[in-house]
């Protein structure tokens, strides 16, 4: 009998239980060369990453209780890499001492059937959009600098309108659960942006409405 | 009044003897210095290098502070007067000069013991001073307005480096602000929600298996689905799959679904 193909491999590495530590901030258009210019400075020299992403989040709503989510997203100039599907859990924003919201956080790579399947067990759409922008890492750090744009027809990734007249900037690092000393390297980097971005801990609930 | 030379004297004395030791430490630390840059400068790295420079500057300092002090007596109103010349080699002198100086003779003694400057300073000196003669006040007066002009402008470029050497820079500080905190809270409200994302998409596409959308506000509380009750038993499969634990909204369900209908059993 032939082994069934293992989809679920991912799930076997040692990314169980990763926090994503994260915090804030964004940037005016016509601030936007300066911002990228300091970050070629302050980041690891490395050919610089631009990419156009199509991000769909889903939700699945059971009898009671949140619904659940999970973000599909897939390149839109690599249509043939995979797509990514991502769990966020509920952001920790309380702890004072930590300079950056926490969150669980499962990042698993899946074949281009992936927003067939979620249909399939029930998760609908429920909103998308397309981020494009630039990716910097320092170390384990890593900025990304994106603007946000809405899908005007479904599943049209070519007509769209631009969210805002600011990028969204984000400093995130991966850290197995209990290593806060990550956030401390948060700050201090977050530190040498301003007063270009102030990079923040944003509570997203206060957001919500 | 000879107690009070007698005072005085020990005083001169003892800042000698405090000038002497200042002296030699600074001698000390060039000394080291020079070693390390000689022999060691493969090694050495810069920050070292900083606190030689510092060391040194630092006693350099220390001698100029001792000779400003008020009870350092002037060394300029001292005499030194050589009272005995010979051209034989005087090991005491040698030693005390670490063999810089070997004989006190008539010929190394005016360079020594000289107050005035070089014979050629001397020359250039008088020069400068035979032009400054030849200029009227009035002329003079003009130059010393135009250096001043150009010293306090140079003075102000100093003062203020940045501004001037970093137009672009000083003028986004200055004039306008390179973030909107407007725009991060709603940049954030979508990434995390999808506000102000949904709003726009027309209502209730009719792409097979696509479930209700939700016209417009806030969407991820109010979304329903239109899943059989078994379905979320899948999911937290799926989900307990990924996180290899249960989310505690979701074990809720398992109870309720696997008490009702089997979820493979579609």
């Amino acid at each position: 009998m032939e082994a069934p193909p293992v989809s679920v491999m991912p799930v076997t590495g040692g990314s169980i239980n990763m926090m994503e530590y994260l915090l804030q901030g964004s940037v005016l258009d016509q601030a936007l060369e300066s911002l990228l210019h300091r970050l070629r400075g302050l980041c690891d020299n490395m050919e610089p990453e631009t990419f156009t992403d199509h991000e769909l989040v889903y939700l699945l709503k059971g009898q009671q209780g949140n619904p659940f989510i999970l973000r599909a997203r897939h390149s839109l100039s690599h249509p043939a890499a995979p797509w990514h599907l991502r769990y966020l859990g509920q952001p920790e924003v309380g702890d004072k001492s930590r300079h950056a919201l926490v969150r669980n956080c499962l990042d698993v790579s899946a074949s281009h059937s992936l927003p067939d399947v979620l249909n399939e067990m029930g998760f609908r759409m429920d909103h998308e959009f397309v981020a494009n922008g630039h990716v910097f890492r320092r170390g384990a750090l890593k900025v990304v600098v994106s603007k946000l744009s809405r899908v005007l027809v479904p599943g049209n990734t070519e007509n769209t309108e631009r969210l805002s007249l600011s990028y969204l900037v984000e400093l995130s690092v991966l850290a197995p659960a209990g290593q806060d000393t990550v956030s401390e390297d948060m700050r201090s980097f977050a530190e040498q942006l301003k007063p270009l971005v102030h990079l923040e801990k944003i509570d997203p609930s206060k957001q919500r409405h | 009044m000879l107690i009070k030379k007698q005072r005085e004297e020990k005083q001169l004395e003892a800042s000698v003897d405090l000038l002497i030791s200042r002296v030699a430490h600074l001698k000390n630390a060039l000394h080291n210095f020079i070693y390390k840059l000689e022999n060691e400068f493969e090694r050495l790295a810069w920050p070292s290098v900083l606190d030689n420079f510092a060391l040194v500057s630092g006693q350099l300092n220390t001698i100029n502070k001792l000779l400003r002090n008020e009870k350092t007596p002037s060394f300029r109103n001292q005499v030194i007067i050589p009272l005995e010349l010979s051209p034989d080699r005087d090991d005491e002198l040698a030693k005390l000069t670490e063999q810089r100086v070997p004989v006190f003779s008539h010929e190394i003694v005016p360079d020594h013991l000289r107050t005035k400057p070089d014979p050629e300073v001397e020359e250039m000196e008088k020069q400068l001073s035979a032009e400054a003669a030849r200029l009227g006040p009035e002329a003079a007066q003009k130059q010393i307005q135009t250096l001043n002009k150009l010293c306090s402008n140079l003075l102000e470029k100093l003062n203020n480096p940045r501004e001037d050497r970093d137009p672009e820079s000083s003028a986004i500080r200055q004039s306008k602000p390179s973030f909107n905190p407007a725009d991060t809270l709603a940049l954030v409200g979508a990434v995390a929600f999808g506000k102000g994302l949904s709003k726009c998409r027309p209502p209730g596409p009719g792409a097979p298996g696509q479930g209700p959308m939700m016209g417009g506000g806030p969407t991820l509380q109010q979304v329903t689905i239109g899943g059989a009750s078994g379905q979320p038993g899948i999911v937290v499969l799926f989900f307990s799959l990924l996180t290899g634990k249960m989310p505690s909204s979701i074990k809720t369900n398992i109870k309720s679904a696997s008490g009702s209908m089997h979820p493979y059993n579609r």
